[in-house]
């Protein structure tokens, strides 16, 4: 049944990733939810933040008010180990998708069939959206059912729309990746270019606030439009959304354009 | 008619060495040809401009009369290809990747592939991991072979298969042409392929140097004899036979290459008392050399070849 065409046979191929990282994104911020209270009781958050200054900044928790399991949440999870999951998630599965049938070889075999490139890359990509969704929609579960078990209120709104824009900050640090590898059909240049983009762009949004001058850069990063709006508070910011699904999809464009152009490796 | 495969000035040029150059070549429809060149020549090269993997650096081609860019899918539909590296998605069965390239395809004659199957004796439901490389070819030529292609593109098919397997293959292919249909077998052996192709086409360093039938090539092919006399002969009875060529004569041994027939120079040894003919098989490469070949490379692999044969 999973193997009618590219998509289904990738959603196969991605069915032990996806599940693990579900399963521990999931079990982690289920973790917290249920676990929320007793923090809460034994220390206070808000007023260890306070003491740490701008390192709290680096470490992505500057907003977030930790009196609540929501702000918990961001600043626990939203803020780094999520994106950083789901990013590596993306890119590592998307910068496998042509560059890893071509060092493989099996580009040939698939490509002799009636399917174009453009269907392959497309279809593979199709793929890491489902993939991506089911992650976030498991997490959602968990946490919503995390915070039935500990009683503290989670409004499941908001952390659906913190989701909404962590698939987006995936896909658009992912589609960079398929980008990469399907112009140049090395995997590992993919995913380390990504990673280190994701990282610079990590710590320009984290520190524009600290260090002077990096204000006016901080409109280059991916997670001024994640996080910047806050959706844990305010709800989904369908501009800043907008601008990650443009990236997302420009990058995929040039995915398409630069693997039909390109002699592919023997 | 149309052609099956037709390219004109095709070349794809690398750098320095590999690649093709300004190949004219046409394939005639419901033949088996075969396309044969020494290793690193540009069989493959050709192959994979045909099916658009790669793409060329300038002149034109069609394969079974379309393009082979513009109208990629409508070609794909209409052909199959065994890769020369063939590599499978090796986390499937045998029986799980004919139906992904089946359904990718979309009309495979479930019976006719199951037919293929048998015949060539794969266990379709083994990981494609764990065969061993004539295994892994035969899931190869099933999946080439169950779409009942009008064109079969086959890379070095016969690497790794054992004589019952070979056999069959041969069967396959005679079959597809008595079906009208086309067969293009690359190879750098030219006995794996004589007694099955109509035409060979002959390929090296990237030049198309020759189309001929098999028959014509047998005709210029040479053969390496070594024959040991009872004593001494005299090498000049045998230095003007015809097709006799590169003549020595040591302590009652002659060792010379013949073109074409070696009927006149056994007849001639055979006034003599002759203690054993051993014939030593003449590759690609040397009728290449004899028929076509000069400059650096060739000399250079001629050297390898006579030092070979010496030890």
């Amino acid at each position: 049944m999973l193997l009618r065409n590219v998509f289904t046979k990738t959603v196969r191929d991605l069915r032990w990733p996806t599940f693990w990282v579900s399963l521990g994104c999931g079990a982690m911020t289920g973790y917290f939810a249920i676990l929320f209270p007793t923090y809460s009781k034994l220390f206070d958050l808000n007023s260890m933040l306070e003491k740490m200054g701008p390192a709290a900044k680096l470490l992505g928790a500057s907003m977030g008010d930790a009196s609540t399991l929501i702000g918990f949440l961001h600043i626990e999870l939203f803020s780094m180990i999520l994106p950083a999951a789901l990013v590596a998630f993306a890119a590592g599965t998307a910068s496998g998708f042509t560059a890893g049938e071509e060092s493989r070889g099996t580009i040939d075999i698939l490509l002799s069939y009636p399917v174009s490139r453009r269907r392959v890359v497309l279809e593979k990509w199709l793929a890491v959206v489902l993939a991506s969704v089911v992650a976030v929609v498991v997490l959602w579960v968990f946490a919503i059912g995390g915070a039935a078990i500990s009683a503290s209120p989670l409004p499941p709104d908001l952390l659906g729309a913190a989701l909404v824009m962590l698939v987006l900050l995936g896909l658009a640090f992912g589609d960079i990746a398929l980008a990469i590898s399907a112009a140049t059909g090395n995997r590992g240049a993919a995913i380390g270019l990504t990673v280190a983009l994701m990282v610079a762009m990590y710590l320009v949004d984290a520190l524009s606030s600290v260090v002077d001058g990096l204000g006016a850069i901080r409109p280059l990063s991916f997670f001024r439009y994640y996080m910047g709006d806050d959706p844990l508070r305010n709800g989904l910011n369908m501009g800043d959304a907008a601008v990650l699904a443009a990236v997302a999809a420009l990058f995929l464009a040039l995915a398409v354009v630069a693997f039909e152009r390109r002699d592919l490796a023997a | 008619m149309t052609a099956a495969i037709e390219t004109r000035g095709l070349t794809k040029s690398y750098g320095r060495s590999r690649g093709i150059v300004d190949v004219d070549l046409v394939v005639e429809a419901g033949q088996i040809f075969g396309f044969l060149g020494p290793n690193g020549a540009g069989k493959s090269t050709m192959i994979r401009l045909l099916l658009d993997l790669i793409r060329p650096s300038s002149g034109e081609a069609w394969v079974l009369g379309l393009d082979i860019h513009r109208d990629r899918l409508a070609i794909d539909r209409r052909i199959s290809y065994v890769p020369g590296e063939l590599s499978l998605y090796s986390e499937l069965t045998g029986r799980q990747l004919l139906t992904y390239l089946g359904n990718l395809h979309g009309h495979v004659d479930a019976a006719y592939r199951d037919s293929l199957i048998e015949r060539l004796e794969l266990d379709p439901f083994k990981r494609i991991k764990t065969l061993s490389r004539g295994n892994k070819q035969k899931v190869g030529l099933v999946a080439a072979f169950m779409i009942r292609p009008e064109l079969l593109m086959l890379d070095e098919p016969t690497a790794g298969l054992d004589p019952f397997v070979q056999l069959e293959f041969e069967r396959l292919c005679e079959e597809a042409r008595s079906g009208g249909r086309t067969v293009f077998i690359s190879s750098h052996q030219l006995p794996e392929v004589e007694h099955l192709c109509d035409r060979v086409g002959i390929i090296r360093e990237g030049k198309l140097l020759a189309v001929e039938t098999i028959a014509d090539l047998k005709a210029r092919a040479l053969h390496r004899l070594e024959i040991d006399f009872g004593g001494p002969v005299d090498a000049a009875t045998f230095s003007n036979l015809p097709g006799v060529r590169d003549l020595a004569v040591t302590d009652g041994t002659l060792r010379c290459t013949v073109m074409g027939s070696v009927d006149a120079l056994i007849k001639a040894a055979a006034r003599f008392e002759v203690h054993n003919i051993r014939s030593i098989d003449t590759s690609l490469e040397e009728i290449f050399m004899a028929y076509y070949g000069s400059g650096e490379a060739a000399d250079k692999t001629a050297a390898g070849e006579a030092g070979h044969v010496a030890a």
